[in-house]
């Protein structure tokens, strides 16, 4: 399973960025996942439990991880749509070439902190 | 107090496969990643390629696994170059276990390397090797409704091998509608439906690879 990995890596992305903050704890992380991201949100969560439970700076993070529909652009008529149903074509010219747009994500949008007082 | 971060946490795969394939094209090297589920034939389809191949094309493999160097072994009796991965655990290959592998190779040397990622229909296809096209296997006895079900790897690819079509006999597997459906969801795909045992449909196949290692 390869979430422990991902958890790894936006875990040091996390760690790398709060360091340019008086930081002393995250609260929560805000993730997006695509639909079409081969990640089970779930196991996410639990891997990164996992992996921050030692960590003073992420043990109380809660993970917040949203969603985010498939989403495609005709290369044709330019038109932007959702892509349901494994429909790989535009719903309005029917062309079999478009483009994903939004789906595959695995993208770390904020967090959020608690400072340090001292 | 919100911090934004705004980063793709793919990126530090992407920036490393994008550094592979800079390695590829500087050596005149065309790489291959074949992906599948365990068992769809990947490896034989291998052997017989490197058998019609290796007098024409300088060739090497990577195999990856989670255990063993039982693929490896199968590949080391041609005597070319082949170098095994082993993930213990991992479900997929990365650009950095790729990256950490090619001091072995005297790619300079190669034309052609393949390789053959773990057997997983799933997470193979989010993971960039450095990789110039991607090859998805899907075999009969898997049934013919896999490329709906998994449809980012065909998505993802830019080449769909249909092997075991000596078996369609056997099976209720609509070659024609599998053809179709790989196509709704990749209309550039090029799709070949060959039998790694009997060879019918290879010579389709290594027209493809030759046309495209010798561009």
């Amino acid at each position: 399973m390869h979430e422990s990995a991902m958890i790894d890596n936006f875990v040091e992305i996390i760690e790398n960025k709060v360091k340019e903050y008086n930081v002393k704890k995250v609260t929560k992380i805000k993730l997006k996942v695509g639909k079409l991201t081969c990640l089970c949100p779930g196991t996410l969560k639990s891997c990164f439990e996992a992996v921050t439970g030692e960590k003073d700076l992420l043990k109380d993070a809660v993970l917040e991880v949203e969603e985010v529909p498939l989403k495609a652009c005709c290369e044709s008529c330019g038109q932007t749509f959702l892509l349901e149903n494994n429909n790989f074509f535009c719903p309005f010219c029917q062309h079999p070439y478009i483009k994903i747009v939004a789906g595959r994500e695995l993208f770390i949008e904020s967090v959020e902190v608690e400072e340090d007082g001292n | 107090m919100e911090i934004k971060i705004g980063r793709n946490v793919l990126e530090a795969n992407e920036l490393t496969a994008a550094r592979n394939a800079r390695v590829f094209r500087e050596n005149t090297l065309f790489a291959l990643n074949m992906m599948s589920s365990p068992g769809s034939g990947k490896t034989t389809i291998l052997e017989k390629t490197i058998e019609a191949l290796r007098e024409q094309l300088k060739l090497a493999v990577i195999e990856g696994d989670v255990y063993t160097e039982k693929d490896a072994d199968r590949i080391r009796k041609y005597d070319i170059p082949v170098v095994q991965i082993n993930t213990h655990g991992s479900c997929h290959l990365d650009a950095k276990m790729i990256k950490d592998v090619l001091p072995s190779f005297n790619l300079k040397a190669l034309d052609l390397l393949i390789i053959e990622n773990v057997g997983n229909l799933v997470c193979p296809a989010e993971f960039r090797l450095g990789e110039e096209a991607r090859v998805a296997v899907l075999s009969v006895p898997e049934g013919d409704d896999k490329p709906m079900k998994y449809p980012l790897l065909f998505r993802e690819s830019d080449v769909a091998l249909i092997n075991k079509i000596d078996l369609l006999e056997y099976f209720d597997f609509d070659l024609e509608r599998v053809k179709e459906e790989i196509k709704t969801i990749n209309p550039k795909i090029k799709i070949f439906a060959l039998s790694s045992k009997t060879l019918e449909g290879f010579a389709d196949w290594l027209s493809w690879l030759k046309d495209n290692v010798q561009k």
